[in-house]
C-alpha cells in the first residue's frame, strides 16, 4: 500500500464581492436622516419601517456603523436644540407643559428610531462600546434640554415654586408634576437627585425652619404638634402623588428635623401646655401624638422619658414628704395607688405600652417610695384597712385586683423586712380581734407574698392562721370536757399562740378578776393535760371581753372591751369610786396602757361608761373614777376596745426600727459566711456586692454595717485577713 | 587569732564577750558578715547549731532569784528586781522586746518555761550577759520586720488573760510607747479620737491594721482608699481628721 497524501480541503467563507458604490453609505444615511426628521416632525406615517430597517442593517453590515451612529447623534442633537428653543420660548406656566409635551414626543420618536436601528443597537453598539440608542436618546435629552442653561434653573425654580404654593394652600397640577418628576427619574437617579431632590430638600428645610419658628412663638404645645403632624402627613402624601418613593424618608426626616428635633426641648418644657401639663391633665391624644412624632427623631423618646421621670420623682417626693398627706396612712397609700394607675393608663393609652417607659415609671416609684422610711408601715396599714372592712361587699375579682395593685407597691419597697414586721403585728391584731373581712382574702394575700418573697417570708404568718384554727378545736375539746362546768360563770374563748410565730410583746399578766381566774385555771389544767411539756402564759394585753352592764335607769348594754378594761370595770362591782392609784394597784396594768384604757372608758363621748373627776382629758395620779350611772347609748352593743391597728407613735417607731436593725445583723453575717464558705478567698468590695445582691429581696444593707459584721466575724475567727494582701479575706473552716 | 588584724581581733573579742561563743564561731560569723558586728550577731543567732551552751545551773539560780515566793512564776516584784539588776526602767520598751523573745503570754509575769527558755535561746546565763544584750535588743526595734512582729505580739501580751480585746487605756499606752520608737505623727490624734468617739476596747484586727495604716498612708491621707477594706474604726478616724480640719485631704 502506498501512502497517499491527502490534499487538504478548505472551503472558504463566502465573501460578498459586490463592490459598493462609494456613495452608497452617504445615500443610505440620507434616507435615514430624512426619516429621523420626519419622525420628529410627526410625519412618521409616511415611512416604511421595513425599508428603513433594511437600510440601517445594510449600513452596519458594510461597516458603516460608525457613520450611522455619529449621524444619529448629530441629527438628534440638532432636533433637541430646536426643541430646547421652543421650550425656552414658552411663557410662564406653559413652560412645564411644553416641556412635558416635548418629552412625550421625544420618547415616541426615540422608540421608533430605536426600532429602526435595532440591528445596530444589537451588534455595532455593544462591540464598539457605544451607548445604546435608548439610553443615548435620554442622555442627549438630558444634556441638551434639562442641562441647557436657559432651562435648567427655570425648571427647578418652577418646580420648587409650585411645591411652595401647594404648601401654602394652593391647588396645583399634580399630574403635570408627576410627569416632570418621572421624566427626571427616567433620566437617571443622579439627575433626579442633583437637579431636583437635593435643592428640594434644601428649600424644604428652610421653609420648615421658618414655619416652625413662627408656630412655636404662637402655638401651645398641643397645637404645634397637631400642625407638625399635619405637615408630615402632607409631605408623605405629596411624595406618593408626584415624587419618587425614595424621597419619602428624606423629606420626612427634614420635616422631623426642622419641626421636631430642633424644638424638642422647648416643646416639652412649655409652660402650661408642655409634657408635664399633658401628664397632669391626662391628655391622652396629645401625649400619643407627641410620642409618635418624637419616636421619629433621635433622642426624642428619651427626652420625653427623662422629663416624665423627673416630674414623677418630684411629685412623688412631695407626696411622701408632705406632712399633711402623711397623717392618714391609708389615704397616703391610696394616693400612691392612684398615681400608679394614672401613669399605667397613660403608658398604655398614649405611649404604646413602651417598655422603657414602664421601667422609668417603676424606677421613679421605687425612688420616692423609699424616700419615706415609713412606707412599709403605711402599706401594711392600708392592707390592714382593706382586710378589716374596706373590702366588704366587694366581688372576689375586684378584691384580687386591689391586692395585686398593693403587691406592685410592695415590690418597690427596699425594706421588705420592715414591712414583714408590721404586717405580722397588724395581722395578729386582726386575727385576735376577729376583725378580718374574710379568711379567704387573708390567705390570698399570704399566697401573693409567698410568690413574691418565698416560703420563709410567710411561714410564720401561716403559723398564725394554724394557731387560730387549732384554738377553735381546742375550745371545742375544752367545752365538751369535764372542766367546763361552770354554770353561769363567764364563757371563755382562748386562742393559744405559738410563741415563735406571733409578734412578741412581753408583758406581765395583770390581775384578773376572781371569776375569770377560776375559768382560766380550768383551761390551763385541761390544756396541759392534753399537751405535756408546754408552758402557757396569759397575754392579758391582747385579749377582749364582752360584759353585760346595767346602768342607773336599768338600761342594759353589752360592752365590748379589752381585757385590761374588763379588769378595771369589774372593780366597780364592789366599789363606787376608785382613784387612779387604787385601780393601778388592784389591776397591776402597766401605767401607759392603764392611762390609755381609762381615757377610752371615761373621756370619749358616747363611750363614757366611767366618769372622771376632774373632767380633763389627761389622767393624773389623783383622778377619781365613778361608774357612770347616766351612761346612754342608742346601741345595745357598745364597742370601747382600743385594739385597732394604728400608725405607731414616734417612740414605738424607733423601737420597731431598732428591732429590725438587730434582726438584720445575723442575716448579714449569715450571708457573709455563706459567700465566704463557697468562695474561700474574696476581696472586700466583692463581698459587699455579693452580700447586697443576696439580701436585696429583703432590704438594702448598708456597706458600713457589712464592714462591721466582717470585723466581728474576724474577731470570732470565722474569717481572717490574707497575710500578703490586706484587702483579701479568707474563710477559716 | 594572730592571723587577724588588730581591728578584727577587737571585734572578735567583743563578739565572744557578748554572745559567749567560741573564738571559732566568732570568726566564722564575723567573716560571713564582712566584719560587721551587727550582721554577725544576726547570723549567729539565726543559726541554731552555733547556739552557745548556757549553763543551766546558772539559769536556775537566776530564775530563783526573781521567782515569787508563793507561785512558780516571776511576778511584778521579781520583774522590778530584774529591771533594777539590768539597770533599766521597767517601763522601758526593751522589756517588751525581752518578753517577745521569751514568748511571754502576759505582761508583768514570766513563767519558768518562758524565762529560762527565752534566756537559753538568747544564750544568756548571767546578768552581765543579759545587760550586754540589751543594746542589741534595742536595735532590733529598728528592723521593719521585727518591729511588726513585736508590735503584733504586744497586743496579745498587753491584754487581759481571757479577754479577746485590749482595753483602751492599755492600748493607748502601748501605742505611745511603740510609736515613740517608730515615729508616726498622727498617733496623738488617734488616741484622742479613740477616747472621744470610741471609748471601747480595741480588737486585734484594728490593732494590727493600724500599723499598716501608719506605714502605708501618708500624712495628707492622699493615698487613703475608702474602698481599701480598712477597719471601720480607721475609716471613722479619717473622717474625724477631715471633719476637724486636722488634715486637708488633697483630692487629686
Amino acid at each position: 500500500m502506498s501512502a497517499q497524501k491527502k490534499r487538504n480541503f478548505k472551503i472558504e467563507a463566502f465573501k460578498h464581492r459586490v463592490e459598493l458604490d462609494p456613495n452608497y453609505a452617504e445615500r443610505t444615511w440620507r434616507v435615514l436622516e430624512h426619516a429621523i426628521h420626519e419622525i420628529y416632525n410627526h410625519n412618521a406615517s409616511g415611512l416604511s419601517f421595513e425599508e428603513l430597517y433594511r437600510n440601517a442593517y445594510n449600513m452596519v453590515l458594510h461597516k458603516y456603523g460608525e457613520k450611522l451612529y455619529s449621524g444619529l447623534v448629530n441629527t438628534m442633537t440638532g432636533h433637541l436644540k430646536e426643541i430646547a428653543r421652543s421650550i425656552e420660548a414658552a411663557q410662564g406656566g406653559f413652560f412645564l407643559e411644553e416641556l412635558n409635551v416635548k418629552w412625550g414626543d421625544h420618547n415616541k420618536a426615540l422608540q421608533m428610531i430605536r426600532d429602526i436601528l435595532m440591528y445596530m443597537d444589537r451588534t455595532f453598539v455593544p462591540s464598539n462600546h457605544k451607548t445604546p440608542v435608548h439610553e443615548l436618546g435620554l442622555n442627549l435629552w438630558r444634556d441638551n434640554i434639562i442641562h441647557s442653561s436657559k432651562i435648567q434653573t427655570r425648571l427647578l425654580d418652577m418646580l420648587l415654586d409650585l411645591i411652595h404654593r401647594e404648601r401654602t394652600g394652593e391647588v396645583i397640577n399634580r399630574g403635570l408634576m408627576r410627569n416632570i418628576t418621572k421624566m427626571l427619574m427616567d433620566l437617571g437617579s443622579s439627575v433626579y437627585q442633583e437637579d431636583f431632590e437635593k435643592p428640594f430638600l434644601g428649600v424644604s428645610a428652610s421653609f420648615y425652619s421658618v414655619e416652625s419658628q413662627q408656630l412655636i412663638e404662637c402655638c401651645d404645645c398641643g397645637e404645634y404638634l397637631r400642625k407638625a403632624e399635619r405637615r408630615l402627613n402632607e409631605e408623605i402624601e405629596r411624595v406618593s402623588h408626584y415624587l419618587d418613593v425614595k424621597s419619602e424618608v428624606k423629606i420626612t426626616s427634614v420635616v422631623e428635623g426642622e419641626m421636631i428635633a430642633n424644638h424638642m426641648q422647648r416643646l416639652v418644657h412649655m409652660e402650661n401646655s408642655g409634657l408635664v401639663s399633658m401628664l397632669v391633665d391626662d391628655k391622652y391624644e396629645d401625649l400619643s401624638r407627641m410620642y409618635n412624632l418624637f419616636h421619629r427623631v433621635p433622642d426624642g423618646l428619651s427626652t420625653i422619658k427623662d422629663v416624665m421621670t423627673s416630674h414623677l420623682r418630684e411629685t412623688g417626693k412631695q407626696l411622701v414628704s408632705d406632712p399633711e398627706k402623711l397623717k392618714d396612712p391609708v389615704d397616703f397609700v391610696q394616693h400612691l395607688l392612684d398615681e400608679k394607675d394614672k401613669y399605667d393608663k397613660i403608658i398604655s393609652k398614649a405611649f404604646n405600652n413602651d417598655k422603657t417607659f414602664q421601667n422609668a415609671l417603676n424606677s421613679s416609684f421605687e425612688y420616692f417610695i423609699n424616700q419615706n422610711n415609713r412606707s412599709p408601715e403605711f402599706i401594711s396599714l392600708y392592707v390592714d384597712d382593706k382586710l378589716r372592712k374596706g373590702l366588704k361587699g366587694v366581688s372576689e375579682e375586684d378584691v384580687e385586683v386591689v391586692l395585686d395593685k398593693v403587691m406592685m407597691l410592695f415590690r418597690y419597697l427596699q425594706e421588705k423586712d420592715v414591712f414583714e414586721k408590721y404586717y405580722k403585728q397588724h395581722l395578729a391584731k386582726r386575727l385576735l380581734s376577729g376583725k378580718s373581712v374574710s379568711d379567704d382574702t387573708e390567705r390570698s394575700m399570704i399566697v401573693k407574698l409567698k410568690t413574691e418573697c418565698g416560703y420563709q417570708f410567710t411561714s410564720k404568718l401561716e403559723g398564725m392562721f394554724t394557731d387560730m384554727k387549732t384554738s377553735i378545736d381546742t375550745m371545742q375539746g375544752f367545752y365538751s370536757s369535764q372542766y367546763s362546768e361552770i354554770g353561769d360563770g363567764p364563757t371563755l374563748a382562748v386562742q393559744v399562740l405559738t410563741t415563735g410565730s406571733w409578734p412578741t410583746q412581753p408583758s406581765a399578766p395583770c390581775n384578773l378578776p376572781a371569776e375569770i381566774v377560776v375559768i382560766c385555771e380550768k383551761f390551763r389544767t385541761y390544756y396541759l393535760g392534753t399537751h405535756t411539756g408546754r408552758r402557757l402564759t396569759w397575754q392579758t394585753n391582747m385579749g377582749t371581753a364582752d360584759i353585760k352592764a346595767t346602768f342607773g335607769k336599768g338600761q342594759k348594754h353589752e360592752l365590748n372591751v379589752s381585757t385590761y378594761q374588763m379588769c378595771i370595770l369589774m372593780l366597780f362591782n364592789s366599789a363606787d369610786q376608785l382613784t387612779y392609784r387604787e385601780i393601778e394597784q388592784a389591776t397591776e396594768i402597766p401605767p401607759s396602757d392603764l392611762k390609755r384604757c381609762l381615757q377610752s372608758l371615761a373621756c370619749v363621748k358616747g363611750k363614757n361608761v366611767l366618769r372622771k373627776e376632774p373632767m380633763s382629758k389627761d389622767i393624773a395620779e389623783d383622778d377619781a373614777f365613778y361608774f357612770n350611772d347616766k351612761f346612754m347609748s342608742k346601741f345595745f352593743k357598745v364597742k370601747i376596745g382600743t385594739v385597732a391597728a394604728q400608725k405607731e407613735s414616734e417612740p414605738e417607731k424607733q423601737e420597731t426600727r431598732q428591732r429590725v436593725e438587730e434582726d438584720r445583723k445575723p442575716q448579714i453575717e449569715a450571708a457573709i459566711v455563706r459567700i465566704m464558705k463557697s468562695r474561700r478567698v474574696l476581696d472586700h468590695n466583692t463581698i459587699v456586692t455579693e452580700v447586697t445582691s443576696q439580701l436585696q429581696s429583703r432590704f438594702l444593707p448598708n456597706p458600713v454595717i457589712i464592714k462591721k459584721r466582717i470585723e466581728s466575724l474576724i474577731e470570732r475567727e470565722f474569717l481572717e485577713r490574707d497575710k500578703a494582701d490586706r484587702k483579701l479575706y479568707r474563710y477559716l473552716a | 587569732m594572730h592571723k587577724l588584724g588588730r581591728g578584727h581581733r577587737d571585734k572578735v573579742q567583743q563578739f565572744m564577750a557578748i554572745t559567749g561563743s567560741s573564738e571559732k564561731a566568732a570568726v566564722q560569723a564575723l567573716k560571713a558578715s564582712d566584719w560587721h558586728l551587727e550582721g554577725a550577731f544576726d547570723i549567729f543567732y539565726s543559726q541554731p547549731h552555733i547556739r552557745t551552751v548556757t549553763d543551766s545551773r546558772h539559769l536556775e539560780e537566776l530564775y530563783n532569784r526573781y521567782k515569787d515566793p508563793y507561785v512558780d512564776m516571776i511576778l511584778v516584784d521579781g520583774i522590778t528586781l530584774l529591771c533594777n539588776d539590768l539597770q533599766v526602767d521597767p517601763q522601758d520598751i526593751v522589756m517588751l522586746v525581752v518578753s517577745w523573745h521569751m514568748k511571754a503570754a502576759t505582761m508583768c509575769e514570766f513563767s519558768r518555761q518562758e524565762f529560762i527558755g527565752g534566756l537559753q535561746y538568747l544564750g544568756i546565763d548571767t546578768i552581765e550577759k543579759f545587760r550586754d544584750k540589751l543594746s542589741y535588743m534595742r536595735s532590733e526595734l529598728k528592723d521593719e520586720q521585727k518591729f511588726r512582729e513585736i508590735y503584733n505580739f504586744a497586743f496579745g501580751w498587753a491584754k487581759e488573760k481571757g479577754q479577746k480585746s485590749l482595753a483602751l487605756d492599755t492600748a493607748i499606752g502601748m501605742w505611745q510607747l511603740l510609736f515613740a520608737e517608730r515615729h508616726w505623727p498622727l498617733v496623738d490624734h488617734w488616741c484622742q479620737f479613740l477616747q472621744v468617739r470610741h471609748n471601747k476596747a480595741i480588737s486585734r484586727d484594728t490593732w494590727s491594721q493600724l500599723l499598716e495604716f501608719a506605714k502605708t498612708v501618708d500624712l495628707q491621707l492622699s493615698n487613703y482608699d475608702e474602698e481599701g477594706a480598712w477597719p471601720y474604726l480607721i475609716d471613722e478616724f479619717v473622717e474625724y481628721l477631715t471633719e476637724n480640719g486636722i488634715v486637708q485631704r488633697g483630692q487629686n
